[in-house]
This record gives structure tokens, C-alpha cells and sequence, in this order.
């Protein structure tokens, strides 16, 4: 197959896919759940298929001319096909840990279209050249999350589900507001043709407001530990894989490889992402449930990934890429483990539970080895990142900055240490509780296994970012 | 008047004559015979609007204004399923009398295809007039009482409007010596008595406004809304209000866009208006318990965004103005006629008393769903492009502040909406949604060949894009 023909499958497949979810339905529940992991499989497959062309420097290219310049543009490069990889590879993960979680709850048929449509949207988000489909794709996944994160029907679960897609929407508002005044600044919303322009101070940090309203950093973060209601499939997805890392993707691809930013805005965003990483590692450090723990550990390990986009050198960007990469994997196995761990023990609060270590052997070993990749100890994956990171954003040279986010991994440690003890370790306090089902527990070790592995193997990944970081990124330092 | 599509006009009311003769014995005939004539006159504009013949000429050989097509393939096809609704809704109720229903829906219709086709003034009023009677019976048609109250409400309260109509057009008689919209195009154009012309104008708009129900003369219409018989509210708001005021608002914004010095601040008046609207209908919807008030609060939000986009007055604001009208028409049809589901379904449509219905009800749920995404301005559904035409425009324009505005408000109607399906389809089952049952498919027809609309219009945006250009903009804006 040609490239545009991969690309155009890796975009359709999941969003016209998931339609036809509810008729596979009609046919039978065995059907619906096979068809949508296989949606879920086949645009992994066609997007991690374009990884080696885009090493080989190809790109391809899909446009569909619209008026007023709203012109549907697919574009793959170095960037948009890394982030579908993990993004796919991650939801195609869930989606086959889901088939046990899942099976013994109501409304099983929306979960899967919207677990796909998401999917798809996120792959419509990334591989889009026009700032306008971007929006399009972005509100689409603020849709579908907003029907996870309500998966259970009481009204506080669909209240947090409001707030989550009010939140995020009126962030994407304010993008949207961004991306008209590029629009008029510029007269085109066509990212290949704005590469290396100017983008106003006013525009960015409107741009800004959604981007941080999606990756739920401060001040927006709220909606993140809320959303926690959700099954933790949908907080694996939401929180880890998919869509904070929307976010921080589009951080990455207006600011990173688009448009030149002034000093003055990336400091800014430094600030932000540091208070951020700092006051979320702090409420992880206090809360009690397991899930909202580790939501908070997301906003917090988000801010190292901003600390690594915006600090305007190459070694930071590539470890700031790298980052996305390993805390997806890494923090989706968090969530799924947290997922076996609540449905076996039928709780959620941290104090309540005790020595499970004993009954749930491999959830524990899994667990453990995802915590050490987001804390960053060698040789996981997670320590060549955050490494990367600061060494880049020492070169940057803000000692402050460079504090408060040592601050932020040394409590990072800390947390992770306290939850894993308080489950998993001391004495035993839950009642009866067993390891999870075959599925569920082979999901999440094989995270943890992909964690370690591209921690053995980091030459891959680092020269595939190192050679994004080279042709795409704009305004960067290279300072050896 | 485009004598060409008279017959849009006369063939309505010819069965609205009919029906009181031919359903005299048998009451069920009133159905038939009022869906067998909007039916064919929908599938007649189709077959007009479709045609690749007519869409490469640009419709030149069938009228010289586009926008009289548009408008009457939305009338027919809201009034075809307002009837088609109504025909199962009412069903053995005794309360609703077929013959004079079916026959005001018909006049009502023919008025509306008289006020989109005529060109001038007077005509206008006359049939504005009419419109106005048949919605006044229309709305006391349910015989309990409540419709009754709504009713008079009605009356008493655009009964102003057609005074400042009226006054105006007299007015606009002395001074320009004429009613017809091109006469005064070119008198206006010529610059001789503008402010006598303004003025005039201004009168017959502010008329207008009110029959829209634009904040601050908004206080009809939730009154109205709610006190109607349940399929005719989505009539009023899905079409009757919009041709009998907003329709009339954009035609006089085209002309007061010709006035060299923005028409004396009437334009900015009218976009402050739209403004007003869209902030007062989204913030009171948000403490509405009953959901037809609630919806018709919707509907003074999403009229301010037209009327905003009408001020502004460029011809990209009133291309958006006349899309977002279309979808507007789409989407409300599709909530009110959703309401008149639950009220059958569950017996009432008042929030508090509902909850958990999407597993009763789960067709008139997700419907619902996809309605409220598109008013809100979701992409890709038809109400995001509208919408975004509309802040385009406005910021193109210069009006910046107003285009924020607009836009931020979105989040607002989000709000209402998501609390709406919170608190009706979500949540735990009430007294009333226990012994709820999905209405039958017959009922839902209609709002889902609704809602496919609204995907369609926004997925193929470039065509309808590309309509409106070179059909409306081209011939009766520039």
C-alpha cells in the first residue's frame, strides 16, 4: 500500500469504524468486542507501519479542499506518526484489557464506540496540517471523553463527566479564538505553510489556555482527578495515553515545530508547568485513593514534559519527546494495574488496603516496574527522558525553574514509593481479594515489559526523536 | 413576487380549504391529507434544490433570489415533520380537534412560503398577519386551558409588533413612495431622504425584533413555547418565529447595509441586541426546570447569535446569519419535538421529575444528544460552521469583542444542555421514567432523518458553503 492510502486508514478505520460498533452489537456482544479491538489493532498496524518510511525521510500527504481556507489536510511526518503510534499502540492495549474489565457492566456498547471514536479522533488530531481540523478533531475527543468519564450514571459521575467537558471545552473556546486570529494574521490556518512565522504574543497564549485546559495542568487541573470516577480503563486512556497527551502533543506541534515563540512566553509556560509538576506531586502525596493518586502524578509528570518542549534546546526537546513516550506506557500500566487492583479488592482508598503483593504476585511486579519507569531510575525508559530533560533544561540555564522541578521528581519518588507500599506491601487488610483475569493481568505486564525494553533499547527511540528534533524543530539550540 | 413558486403558496392553502370538507366524516383523512401535500411540495423543492442542471445555473432560470428556495425547502420540511409528528401524538386525544389543527398548519405554511417569496412591504405585513393568527389558534389548540393562557400571551404581546410594522410601512409609503424592496435598494442607493428612509426602516424592524423575541422583547416567547400544544412549540420555534421575524431582520439588515454611514447606528443597535440575546437566553436557560422553557430560552440565545451576525451586515455575516437560521430550524425541531417524546412518553417534560430515561427512551436520548452538540457548536455538526462563519465574520468586521463574546457563550450553552441531559436521561430512574416507554418509530422518524440532516449539513459544509455563495450572496446581498 502507498503511504496516503495508509494514512487515510489509520484516520478512517477508527472514526467511521466505531460507527458501525452499535450495529456489530445487533449481530452479538463476541462480535462487537472482537470488531472494535480489531479497529483498535489495524490502526496500531497502519500506523506503526509508517514509522520506518518516516525514518527514511518520506511524508505523505491527503488534502480535501474546503472554502474559506478550511482545507482538510492529513499530513504524516516524523511527529504526528510517533504520537499515533503510542497513542494506538496504548488504546489498542486497553481495548483488549477492556474485554474482561468491561463485560460486567451496562452501556458496554457506547464504551467501545467511544473508546474507538476517540481513538480515531486523536489520530485525526495528530496527522492534521490545518489548525482548524485540529480544533475539529480535538472537540470530537472532548465528546467522546465526555461519554467515558460518564460511563457510570449517577449523577456525581455525570456531573464530574460535565465538568471534565466544560472544562475542556472552554479551553478549546479559547484555542479556537487563537487560531482565528492566526488566521487573520496570517491569512491561512495551514501549519506547513506558518512553519517558522510569528505567532502574537495574544494568540499564543490563547492557544495556550487549551492546550493546558487538555493536558490538564494548572490552573485547569482540576477536571483530571475528578474524571477519576470513570472505570480506570477510561482513566488509562484519558489520563495516560490519549488525551493529556493531546495537549502536550499540540504543545509540540504549533509551539515546537510550527511557529517561533518569544523567550519571554516559553518561560512563562516553564513557570506554569513547574508549579504545576510541583503542587500535583504534593496532593499525590496526601490523597487516599489509588486512582486519583496516580491522576495526580500525571499532571504532575506532564509538567516535566512541558519543562522539556519549552526550554528551547535540542537535548531537552528529543528527552521532552521521549517523555511522551515512556510515560504513556508507564503511566497506562499504572491505571490498568489500579483498575485490577479496585475490581478485586472492590476499593478504592489506599488505607484500606494492605499486603496484596501476596494475592496479585504479577499486578504487583508490573506495578512496581511501571513505577520505576516514572520515576525515573535506570535502566528504565523513564530515566533516559527525565535525564534528558534536565540536562537540556540546565543548559537553559533558569536555576529556579530547575529546582522547583527537582523538587517535583524527588516527591515523585516518594509518592510512588508510598502508594506501592500501602497496596501492595505491610499487612494484609482487604478481604479475600484475587489476581485479575489472564487479560488483564498479560495487558499490563506486557507494559511494564515494553517499559523496560525501550529503557535496554533506547537507541531506537532516541534516534527516531533525535532525527524529528533535527528536521522539524524550530528555534532550537544545539548546545553539546 | 416570484410568481414562479406561487405554487408553493397556493397548493397549502388550497388543502387547508379542503381538509374541513373531506375530513368532515372521516378525521384521519385531515393527516393524510395535510403530510401527502408537504410532502410533495418537499420532494418538488428537492427535486428543484438537487438538481445538477439548476445548481450549475446557479437557480437563474428558476428565481432571482436563492434564498426564497432555501427557506421553502426548510418550511416544508419542518412542517412535514411537525405533521407527521402531530398525526401519531395526537392519537385518540379528544382534547385536539384534526380538522382546524391540520387546517391552520396548512395556512400557516402558506403564509410562511408568502412571506419568503413576496417583494414588498405590504405583502409582507399581510402575510406576517396571517402567519400571526394561525400560530395564535395554532398555540390554543390543545383546548385544556394551559394553551389558552400561552395564547393570549401571544397576542398581547406581539400584538405591539404589528403596530410599529404597520406604522412603519406608512411611514416608509410617505417618504419613499414605494413598498417594493428593490425600489428602496435603489432609492437608498441613490442617498436622497436617508434619514426619513432609516427611520422608517428602523420602525418596521424593531416590529420585527419583537416578533422574534430578541432580548429585551423576549417575554413572550418562553410563555408561548411552554403553553403550546407540544408539537406545535417546536413549530413556533423550529420555523414560524424564525420566518416571521428573523427572516424579515436579515432581509432589512441587507438593505441597511447599503446606507453609506452604517444606517445611523441601527446596525450596532442590532448587533448589541444580538448580543443581549445570546447572554440572557444562555444564562436564563440555565435555571429553567421545565424543559420547554428551557428551550425556548435556547432559542432567544441562538436567534441573538443571527441578529448579531445580521448587524454586522458583511456579506460573509449574512451568509452565516442564513446558514445558522437553516440549522437553527434543524436542531430546535428536533429538541421541541424530543420534549413532546417525553411528555407522551413519560407523561410530563419537566426536568425535576425526570431522570435515568435513555434506557426507556433511549432514541429520543442520543437524538437529543446530538441536537444539543450541534446548537452548542460542536464539530462537525452542521451548528459549528454556522457558528464559526458567524465569529469570522464578526472579527473580520471589526467587531472583535462581539466575536470573543459569541464565542465564549458556547461554553454556556454547553452548560444548560449538558445539565438538560443530566438530569432527564442520565442519573437514576424517577417515579415517572419507571413506567416510560420509547415512543413509537414512527414518532422518532422524523427527528432522526433531523438529525441526519444535522451531520449531513456539516459534514458537507463545502456544498452548502458553496450554495450560499453563489446563490444568495451573489445575487441578493452584493
Amino acid at each position: 500500500m502507498d503511504l496516503v492510502t495508509i494514512l487515510k486508514t489509520a484516520v478512517a478505520v477508527p472514526v467511521i469504524g466505531s460507527l458501525l460498533i452499535p450495529v456489530a452489537n445487533k449481530i452479538s456482544v463476541q462480535v462487537r468486542n472482537a470488531y472494535a479491538v480489531a479497529l483498535g489493532l489495524v490502526t496500531f498496524a497502519a500506523a506503526a507501519s509508517l514509522l520506518p518510511h518516516m525514518m527514511n525521510g518520506a511524508t505523505a500527504t491527503y488534502a480535501l479542499s474546503f472554502p474559506l481556507g478550511f482545507d482538510f489536510v492529513l499530513n504524516a511526518d516524523l511527529l504526528s506518526v510517533f504520537m499515533a503510534a503510542i497513542s494506538s499502540f496504548v488504546s489498542a492495549i486497553i481495548l483488549i484489557y477492556s474485554l474482561d474489565y468491561i463485560s460486567h457492566y451496562e452501556n458496554q456498547t457506547e464504551y467501545y464506540t467511544m473508546v474507538v471514536l476517540f481513538l480515531g479522533s486523536m489520530m485525526g488530531l495528530v496527522f492534521s496540517a490545518n489548525l482548524l481540523w485540529m480544533y475539529i478533531f480535538w472537540e470530537l475527543t472532548a465528546f467522546a471523553s465526555w461519554r467515558l468519564v460518564g460511563f457510570f450514571r449517577s449523577d456525581r459521575d455525570v456531573a464530574k463527566a460535565n465538568k471534565t467537558i466544560l472544562v475542556t471545552v472552554f479551553g478549546a473556546l479559547c484555542m479556537l479564538i487563537g487560531i482565528l486570529m492566526v488566521y487573520f494574521d496570517h491569512g491561512t490556518m495551514d501549519l506547513r505553510l506558518l512553519r517558522g512565522e510569528t505567532i502574537t504574543t495574544a494568540a499564543a497564549m490563547l492557544i495556550l489556555v487549551g492546550i493546558l485546559a487538555k493536558s490538564a495542568t494548572l490552573p485547569f487541573s482540576t477536571w483530571l482527578p475528578d474524571a477519576g470516577v470513570a472505570p480506570s480503563t477510561v482513566t488509562a486512556l484519558l489520563h495516560a495515553a490519549v488525551l493529556v497527551k493531546i495537549g502536550v502533543y499540540a504543545y509540540a506541534r504549533i509551539f515546537g515545530v510550527t511557529f517561533m515563540v518569544s523567550p519571554a512566553f516559553s518561560h512563562g509556560v516553564l513557570i506554569i508547568a513547574g508549579l504545576s509538576a510541583l503542587v500535583a506531586a504534593g496532593a499525590a502525596l496526601i490523597d487516599k485513593d489509588i486512582k486519583r493518586i496516580i491522576a495526580y502524578s500525571t499532571v504532575s509528570q506532564l509538567g516535566f514534559i512541558f519543562l522539556g518542549l519549552a526550554s528551547g534546546n535540542k537535548t531537552a526537546f528529543v528527552g521532552g519527546l521521549l517523555y511522551i513516550l515512556m510515560h504513556s506506557i508507564a503511566k497506562g500500566g499504572l491505571f490498568l494495574c489500579a483498575g485490577i487492583v479496585e475490581q478485586n479488592t472492590h476499593n478504592k482508598d489506599i488505607t484500606k488496603m494492605g499486603g496484596l503483593i501476596k494475592t496479585m504476585p504479577i499486578t504487583a511486579v508490573a506495578f512496581a516496574l511501571c513505577s520505576l519507569s516514572v520515576m525515573g531510575i535506570p535502566p528504565f525508559g523513564g530515566f533516559f527522558s527525565k535525564f534528558l530533560v534536565f540536562k537540556g533544561a540546565a543548559q537553559h540555564g533558569s536555576i529556579l525553574v530547575l529546582i522547583i522541578f527537582l523538587a517535583g521528581a524527588m516527591m515523585t519518588l516518594l509518592y510512588l514509593v508510598r502508594l506501592f507500599y500501602l497496596v501492595f506491601l505491610g499487612e494484609d487488610k482487604a478481604s479475600n481479594p484475587r489476581e485479575g483475569s489472564a487479560t488483564m493481568v498479560g495487558s499490563v505486564l506486557a507494559l511494564a515489559l515494553i517499559g523496560l525494553a525501550l529503557g535496554a533499547f533506547i537507541y531506537y527511540p532516541s534516534l527516531y526523536v533525535d532525527m524529528l528534533t533535527t528536521q522539524l524543530g524550530v528555534g532550537l539550540e544545539t548546545i553539546q | 413576487m416570484t410568481t414562479s413558486l406561487l405554487a408553493y403558496l397556493l397548493i397549502p392553502l388550497f388543502t387547508a380549504i379542503l381538509i374541513p370538507f373531506a375530513a368532515k366524516t372521516r378525521r384521519k383523512l385531515a393527516d393524510v391529507l395535510a403530510n401527502v401535500t408537504l410532502l410533495a411540495g418537499l420532494l418538488n423543492i428537492s427535486f428543484i434544490l438537487f438538481n445538477p442542471a439548476n445548481i450549475a445555473l446557479s437557480f437563474s432560470n428558476i428565481t432571482e433570489d436563492g434564498f426564497a428556495l432555501l427557506m421553502i425547502f426548510i418550511i416544508y420540511l419542518v412542517a412535514l415533520c411537525v405533521t407527521f409528528f402531530s398525526s401519531y401524538f395526537i392519537g385518540d386525544d379528544s382534547k385536539v380537534n384534526r380538522v382546524p389543527y391540520y387546517s391552520l398548519i396548512m395556512t400557516s405554511v402558506s403564509a410562511m412560503c408568502g412571506i419568503v417569496t413576496t417583494g414588498d412591504f405590504f405583502t409582507l405585513y399581510i402575510f406576517v398577519e396571517v402567519l400571526a393568527v394561525t400560530s395564535f389558534a395554532l398555540i390554543a389548540s390543545d383546548e385544556s386551558g394551559k394553551g389558552l393562557e400561552g395564547a393570549i400571551k401571544y397576542f398581547l404581546l406581539t400584538f405591539p409588533a404589528s403596530l410599529f410594522i404597520l406604522f412603519g410601512i406608512a411611514f416608509l409609503m410617505l417618504t419613499a413612495g414605494t413598498f417594493s424592496f428593490e425600489s428602496i435598494k435603489i432609492i437608498i442607493a441613490s442617498g436622497i431622504p436617508a434619514g426619513a428612509v432609516v427611520f422608517s426602516l428602523s420602525l418596521i424592524l424593531l416590529g420585527f425584533l419583537i416578533k422574534s423575541g430578541v432580548a429585551p422583547f423576549h417575554a413572550w416567547t418562553p410563555d408561548a413555547y411552554e403553553g403550546a400544544y407540544a408539537p406545535v412549540s417546536a413549530y413556533l420555534a423550529g420555523i414560524v418565529t424564525k420566518i416571521s421575524g428573523v427572516y424579515a431582520v436579515i432581509k432589512i439588515s441587507i438593505m441597511l447595509r447599503l446606507f453609506e454611514i452604517k444606517a445611523y447606528h441601527t446596525a450596532e443597535i442590532l448587533m448589541f441586541l444580538g448580543m443581549l440575546s445570546i447572554a440572557i437566553g444562555a444564562l436564563a436557560a440555565l435555571r429553567q426546570k421545565e424543559l420547554k422553557r428551557m428551550l425556548a430560552f435556547s432559542s432567544i440565545s441562538q436567534i441573538g447569535y443571527i441578529i448579531l451576525a445580521a448587524g454586522m451586515g458583511t456579506p460573509l455575516a449574512i451568509l452565516g446569519a442564513i446558514f445558522h437560521l437553516v440549522n437553527h430550524a434543524t436542531f430546535k425541531t428536533v429538541l421541541f419535538l424530543n420534549s413532546a417524546s417525553l411528555e407522551k412518553g413519560a407523561g410530563t417534560s419537566d426536568m425535576r421529575k425526570l431522570g435515568g430515561m435513555e434506557h426507556a427512551m433511549p432514541w429520543t436520548s442520543w437524538t437529543s444528544i446530538v441536537a444539543l452538540l450541534a446548537t452548542a457548536g460542536v464539530p462537525p455538526l452542521s451548528g459549528f460552521w454556522s457558528k464559526l462563519i458567524i465569529i469570522i465574520a464578526l472579527w473580520d468586521g471589526g467587531a472583535k469583542t462581539y466575536a470573543v463574546l459569541a464565542l465564549l457563550f458556547s461554553v454556556v450553552t454547553l452548560a444548560y444542555f449538558m445539565v438538560m441531559q443530566k438530569k432527564i436521561f442520565f442519573g437514576n430512574p424517577t417515579e415517572a421514567s419507571r413506567n416510560a416507554r420509547e415512543v413509537r418509530p414512527a414518532m422518532l422518524a422524523p427527528v432522526v432523518v433531523m438529525c441526519l440532516l444535522i451531520a449531513a449539513l456539516g459534514v458537507f459544509f463545502p456544498y452548502i458553503y458553496s450554495y450560499l455563495v453563489e446563490t444568495i450572496a451573489a445575487r441578493i446581498i452584493l
